[in-house]
């Protein structure tokens, strides 16, 4: 039953982003078990949107459809953007700790659950004319996540809104750079492998 | 699971096709087309190599021909190489032979072009003499029509007609070396007119800024000056309107998806329908030999399907009425039923043969269209005269030989939608990738489902609209009922 409550606390940031996210880091409105539980359904949202949209709006094509790489994608951005934004707002004095960012991150994803999910079934049944509909609202529901995610870390960390606009655009470039030493490490452990294997190569035969 | 089924059939079916193509040793080219996602897909032949006229009966054999004529399977040809104009038939015979003009000792030079009316005039752009120079239909000469006067070509500026058409009008349209002001329009008169069709030229607000403010005056003389491109090639159709390919395209051009063809009314407007899935430049990529195409030679049927001759690979692209990309076929190279350059192509009354002239083999090339290519091109043809029926029963058959082809899908669709089954219709569309008629079906079929289904409709909505009233006004009428019992137990 807490769960449940959990999970309809997020009704209520939606609409009061300030409070709403205030009451969850303070007083544990919300849980991380309720924030998983949102990203869990935008992967499968994800996954399901380009499979079920409507003929007219799906750009994918059903056989180049990955749902591994769609379950990594969604997984990545989500954990990326919060390990960045834990970096560096720690060392900005930011107030929030690793477990409010992920459940703070989590809730401001609830928007897109709204709007893009009705959007599938909207888009089976609506011709080409109609689109702009379609295409406002799935921009809607971006613009709203945004939206959340910005307010979410402000008052999870206690920020000004100056403050705020900087940790965001400086979270991208964490990302980035998180991203650029996991590749290099990847190739290293990578040559790193070959270089034994060829020693042990040489050495046995 | 129904749809795993059809991919499942669509393969196995392409697979059936594509082993008689593969076992076709003889054949040596490909034919294939682009999908909606810009593919390429093979097809089945739509035309095959038949023969090779070579005119070896002809005391002076022709020489680097570059212009040929088609009329009821009689060629007349531009012999550029020995400054004359031959016609001939299927079998070789050397049927006239014209090589001066005014007068025995008024000879043609290099000749580029030639045009035959529906009288059987013959139109001959005698380009090396900068005239064009009518005879009639026994070769006997009419008259010539010399350099335009006119003060929009430069005095200096040599005057070297190319290519030459005649409406059904007689008004005279000529293509021009070194002139890029469009084709050059002649009355019926021979009197100079106009320039027609000019291809517009685009320079972007960044390049207009970078020339004129931050470039020197040595940097601005280096730049190439930019310049409308001329037409290599035109073709007047049936309804009088002029087919005119270009050809000298940049690289941006092509990778931007510029127009390499133009359909050009009266006025010189550019009446093309471009609804395929992307531009009409030929291949959507460069070839192995890194070469863009390059149109060189239009040829349209009746019901506005046109067949454009690429010189630079030596292909032949088949579109329809409405741009689609049909086939494309043809190859450059040594092998029998290949071409070296290719100049001008032609096709006989009812499309069922394809001449490409090449200058180097000097000789035309046969090519003679398949039953698949018959059912494609009639049910096109079919479909323009308004006989649907006749048409869904080519678009079958087009289908039962090549299920890959979107525009069977499309075609069968476009009947269904006619015919009011829209659920089936939107089923084909949806196969042809076609969104724009998809839409139209759906919007149909969601208004037979509304209408059909209307009470339900209207019962979910009331419900919708009316329980929260009931709800609301009931918990009204308990609550003011409390406050009634509330009000007498304190009296």
């Amino acid at each position: 039953m807490r769960y449940v409550k959990e999970l309809k606390y997020g009704f209520h940031i939606l609409f009061h982003p300030f409070d709403g996210f205030w009451q969850l880091k303070r007083e544990h409105k919300g849980s991380l078990a309720a924030a998983l539980t949102f990203v869990g359904i935008v992967i499968m949202l994800t996954t399901f949107e380009k499979q079920t949209t409507g003929f007219l709006f799906n750009a994918v094509r059903l056989k180049d459809v990955n749902v591994v790489v769609d379950i990594l994608t969604v997984t990545m951005i989500y954990v990326l953007w919060c390990v960045a934004n834990w970096c560096l707002t720690s060392l900005m004095d930011g107030e929030g700790n690793m477990k409010d960012i992920f459940i703070a991150m989590g809730y401001a994803l609830l928007p897109m659950i709204l709007i893009r999910l009705p959007m599938i079934a909207l888009s089976l049944g609506i011709t080409a004319e109609e689109g702009t509909f379609y295409y406002v609202l799935n921009s809607v529901s971006y613009i709203w996540t945004g939206i959340l995610v910005f307010f979410g870390t402000m008052v999870t960390h206690q920020y000004s809104f100056k403050k705020t606009v900087l940790t965001c655009i400086c979270t991208v470039v964490g990302m980035g750079i998180i991203m650029f030493i996991g590749l290099l490490f990847f190739s290293v452990i990578q040559q790193m492998i070959t270089f034994f294997t060829t020693i042990y190569k040489e050495i046995r035969f | 699971m129904r749809k795993s089924l059809f991919f499942a059939a669509v393969a196995s079916a392409s697979l059936l096709l594509i082993q008689p193509v593969a076992a076709h040793a003889e054949v040596p080219y490909e034919t294939y087309s682009y999908n909606y996602y810009q593919e390429t897909v093979a097809q089945p032949h739509v035309y095959l190599y038949d023969e090779t006229y070579t005119f070896d009966g002809f005391e002076t054999p022709v020489k680097n021909p570059q212009d040929m004529f088609v009329k009821d399977d009689v060629f007349y040809i531009a012999d550029t190489g020995n400054s004359r104009i031959v016609k001939t038939n299927s079998e070789g015979e050397l049927l006239l032979e014209i090589k001066s003009a005014s007068s025995e000792e008024d000879l043609l030079s290099k000749p580029q072009g030639v045009f035959v009316t529906d009288e059987d005039h013959i139109y001959v752009a005698d380009s090396g003499n900068g005239r064009l120079v009518e005879y009639d239909e026994n070769g006997g000469y009419i008259r010539q029509i010399g350099r335009p006067v006119t003060d929009l070509i430069e005095k200096d500026v040599a005057y070297t007609p190319q290519k030459v058409v005649v409406d059904k009008d007689g008004r005279i349209y000529v293509t021009a070396y070194g002139i890029n002001m469009g084709l050059l329009e002649f009355n019926i008169e021979g009197d100079f007119q106009s320039f027609m069709g000019a291809v517009q030229v685009s320079v972007s607000p960044f390049e207009y800024i970078w020339k004129h403010y931050f470039s020197t005056k040595e940097q601005q003389a280096r730049m190439a000056t930019i310049v409308p491109t001329e037409y290599s090639n035109i073709f007047v159709d049936k309804d009088n309107f002029i087919y005119a390919t270009i050809n000298n395209l940049t690289n941006a051009d092509y990778v931007n998806g510029a127009d390499a063809i133009r359909r050009l009314n009266p006025t010189g407007k550019d009446i093309l329908r471009r609804l395929g899935h992307y531009s009409i430049i030929g291949d959507l990529y460069k070839s192995e030999d890194n070469k863009w195409s390059s149109f060189i030679d239009v040829a349209a049927t009746d019901y506005g399907c046109y067949f454009i001759l690429d010189n630079a690979n030596g292909k032949v692209f088949g579109y329809d009425y409405d741009g689609n990309s049909l086939f494309v076929f043809g190859r450059n190279g040594n092998r029998e039923g290949n071409v070296m350059n290719a100049v001008a192509i032609g096709t006989n009354s009812d499309a069922s043969t394809i001449y490409i002239l090449d200058y180097q083999l000097n000789s035309i090339l046969t090519f003679s269209i398949t039953d698949y290519g018959r059912h494609l091109l009639d049910a096109l043809r079919l479909n323009d005269t308004g006989d649907t029926e006749g048409s869904i029963a080519e678009w079958r058959e087009v289908l039962r030989l090549n299920s890959n082809n979107e525009f069977a899908y499309t075609g069968l669709g476009k009947s269904f939608l006619a015919n009011g089954e829209y659920k089936k219709a939107m089923e084909y569309f949806k196969n042809g990738n076609n969104k724009k008629y998809y839409s139209k079906a759906l919007y149909y079929h969601r208004k037979e489902l509304m209408e059909k289904n209307f009470g339900k409709i209207m019962a979910v909505l009331a419900a919708i609209v009316l329980i929260p009233v009931v709800v609301v006004t009931f918990k009204k009428i308990k609550r003011w009922a409390g406050e009634v019992k509330c009000a007498m137990s304190k009296n």
